[in-house]
């Protein structure tokens, strides 16, 4: 597979990006076929689709796409496009459905995928049209504990190798519950004129930005009365934490002091009365740390509080934000009402965090249409060298909480697929990267007091 | 059962109100408006009643036999469910010095149309439907323009200008927003 030249772009053995890599149409092309039309994509929840018949329509790159559930129970996925003319054959954004009917010229495909009717099949086409051979591209499904994802690659790894070491962090989200977890009712969709890595890479292995660009929000947590000041909530942000690479791209990282709640009291007794099951079953390090902040590569990314979003790419200056709350499924419903506010007043487009990171990336991306602005490589170098495999009880690579591992391996790896590197030789680089975690890390420091 | 936007859509909404009453409230609806665009939010705040409830769903693109599903529930996304605490933590966090997509602000212009205003159950309360037009532009060349509908509850307060919103719901005509954030009421 003939991917595109890379020399240049992503230097992870010293920290350096070119800038370009944002900028760049042909990158931008080269992204959609090597990284959105190979990946596993997040296309939605099961709690998403609870009927027969009930469909979301979402986006694999810039491919829509109709996930449907089928009468079996099973979910499947196929292109939005008829094959006729190439008409988006369903407009809605969700509902249930028997059959998708295109309204142009009247082709219908079954819940499944199949052109079922051809409208004047015995007149117009002699009964000689072949209907098995005129069906959307179909997308394969893995269903990972309730998280529905596709690829369009046939030779894709196995979603759970895909995830490698991050099933055991993702698990944290995904698993965290014994009784389940469902996703709130309807989605936020916001557009940001930038590109998907900035938003991506954040997620992935950004805990530096937070007491910056989200200064004024913790500020405005600190409701008068609670006794705690500004200056202790940034002492206790920088005590200790992790932060984990892995080398199919994935990362994330968590604190492992105490965080400032953002609920009220019933929300956290309702959660400190379900902890000692969590941390039965997952241990004390996931119960009480994780989620914290995550990206599964590319572009799924999610939060403790239950956000969890993907950033759809429109072009290389674009994305669409659309984002979900996840609620453990046999919570009150107050507190799952709570959950659901904290979540949109904190992590959506008129949210009290999510608001500046917007204008970060959409500022780097205006600076970047200057020719200058992209002479020079930009900074990935925090924490070179300076991380420990399989430590303290965490599978992987891990390094301290702010640090730039993970953007480093999330980088290597665009790079490499974009290259057009086989499955194959990504097995073999990520077996590599495993032994060399394990051999030549160095033990991850964290401030005094702190077990490393 | 609540009712839907898509219920309401159907039913008249036409003013059932004297001049006098009209007059008064379409004026502090600009004066409402006028706060905001002189960025005023402490003043702001009085204008809304403690028990607020100041709520703007989510919408989606729906087949038209579903189409009583097109504006998100109670219980669903929004992009704004806020009670009169929640507002002053907004107004908290555009005075810290550090909310970054505010500052530099936004200029904004709230316009204000098609007020139609009906007499409540309750004495001294009115429902009051608007359209709105805001206007942003920001930094260099950002501009975003939020259109759609509030449907209000203004009742009469013992402040300055003589009234107070007890619940605000609005619709924003838009699927997908289409802007980077909302860093600004609406």
């Amino acid at each position: 597979m003939a991917g595109i030249n890379v020399s240049g772009l992503v230097d992870t053995e010293r920290g350096f990006i070119n800038p370009s890599i944002y900028h760049d149409q042909a990158i931008y092309a080269a992204e959609q076929e090597f990284v959105f039309a190979r990946c596993w994509l997040f296309l939605a929840h099961e709690t998403m689709l609870p009927k027969a018949g009930d469909f979301i329509q979402t986006y694999m790159g810039e491919d829509p796409v109709l996930v449907v559930r089928q009468r079996d129970g099973s979910i499947k996925a196929f292109l939005n496009q008829c094959r006729h003319r190439g008409m988006r054959i369903c407009r809605a954004d969700l509902g249930n459905s028997k059959a998708f009917t295109c309204t142009y010229h009247g082709w219908t495909y079954s819940t499944a995928g199949d052109l079922i009717s051809v409208p004047h099949e015995d007149d117009a086409y002699f009964n000689e049209i072949d209907k098995s051979q005129w069906r959307p591209a179909a997308v394969r499904i893995a269903n990972y504990k309730g998280f529905v994802f596709g690829t369009w690659d046939a030779h894709a790894p196995e979603f759970t190798d895909y995830l490698g070491d991050m099933a055991w962090y993702f698990d944290a989200f995904v698993d965290r519950w014994a009784g389940g977890a469902e996703v709130i009712e309807g989605a936020h969709r916001w557009l940001i004129d930038c590109n998907w890595k900035f938003a991506a890479e954040q997620f992935a292995s950004d805990s530096y930005h937070a007491e910056i660009s989200h200064a004024s929000a913790y500020l405005a947590y600190v409701a008068p009365g609670d006794g705690l000041t500004q200056d202790q909530l940034v002492a206790n942000r920088k005590k200790g934490g992790y932060q984990f690479a892995a080398p199919q791209g994935h990362g994330t990282g968590f604190r492992t002091s105490p965080q400032p709640k953002r609920v009220g009291p019933v929300v956290q007794d309702w959660e400190a009365s379900v902890l000692p099951e969590i941390v039965d079953r997952l241990g004390e390090p996931r119960a009480l740390y994780m989620p914290g902040h995550a990206t599964i590569f590319p572009s799924l990314a999610y939060l403790s509080n239950g956000t969890f979003r993907v950033f759809h790419p429109r072009g290389p200056a674009q994305i669409e934000v659309w984002a979900w709350g996840l609620v453990q499924k046999d919570a009150p419903e107050k507190v799952k009402d709570e959950r659901r506010v904290e979540i949109l007043r904190t992590f959506s487009p008129g949210g009290l965090f999510e608001q500046d990171d917007g204008e970060n990336w959409n500022e780097i991306q205006k600076v970047l249409r200057g020719w200058q602005a992209r002479q020079r490589p930009l900074s990935i170098q925090m924490g070179l060298g300076h991380w420990a495999g399989d430590a303290a009880g965490f599978p992987g690579r891990t390094a301290y909480v702010f640090a730039e591992e993970a953007a480093r391996s999330f980088y290597q790896r665009w790079s490499e697929h974009i290259a057009g590197t086989s499955w194959e030789r990504l097995a073999e680089l990520d077996a590599a990267y495993a032994e060399a975690s394990g051999a030549n890390g160095q033990a991850v420091r964290q401030p005094e007091g702190q077990s490393s | 059962m609540t009712t839907t936007d898509h219920d309401r859509a159907k039913t008249s909404t036409r003013s059932n109100v004297g001049p006098e009453i009209q007059y008064e409230i379409e004026q502090f609806l600009y004066d409402e408006a006028d706060l905001l665009d002189r960025w005023q939010y402490d003043e702001w705040l009085t204008l809304m009643a403690p028990d607020i409830h100041y709520w703007m769903p989510t919408r989606t693109n729906r087949l038209r036999r579903q189409q009583h599903l097109e504006t998100a529930g109670p219980a669903a996304a929004a992009f704004f469910d806020e009670t009169f605490e929640h507002l002053q933590q907004r107004v908290r966090r555009l005075g810290t010095g550090l909310a970054w997509s505010e500052d530099p602000p936004s200029r904004t212009r709230h316009l204000i149309t098609n007020v139609r205003v009906r007499s409540a159950a309750i004495d001294g309360q009115y429902d009051v439907e608007c359209s709105f037009f805001l206007y942003r532009t920001r930094l260099e060349r950002e501009m975003d323009m939020f259109v759609g509908r509030r449907t209000d509850v203004i009742r009469r307060a013992a402040n300055a200008y003589g009234w107070q919103v007890a619940k605000r719901t609005i619709l924003l005509d838009q699927s997908t927003l289409l802007a980077k954030n909302l860093s600004v009421f609406l």
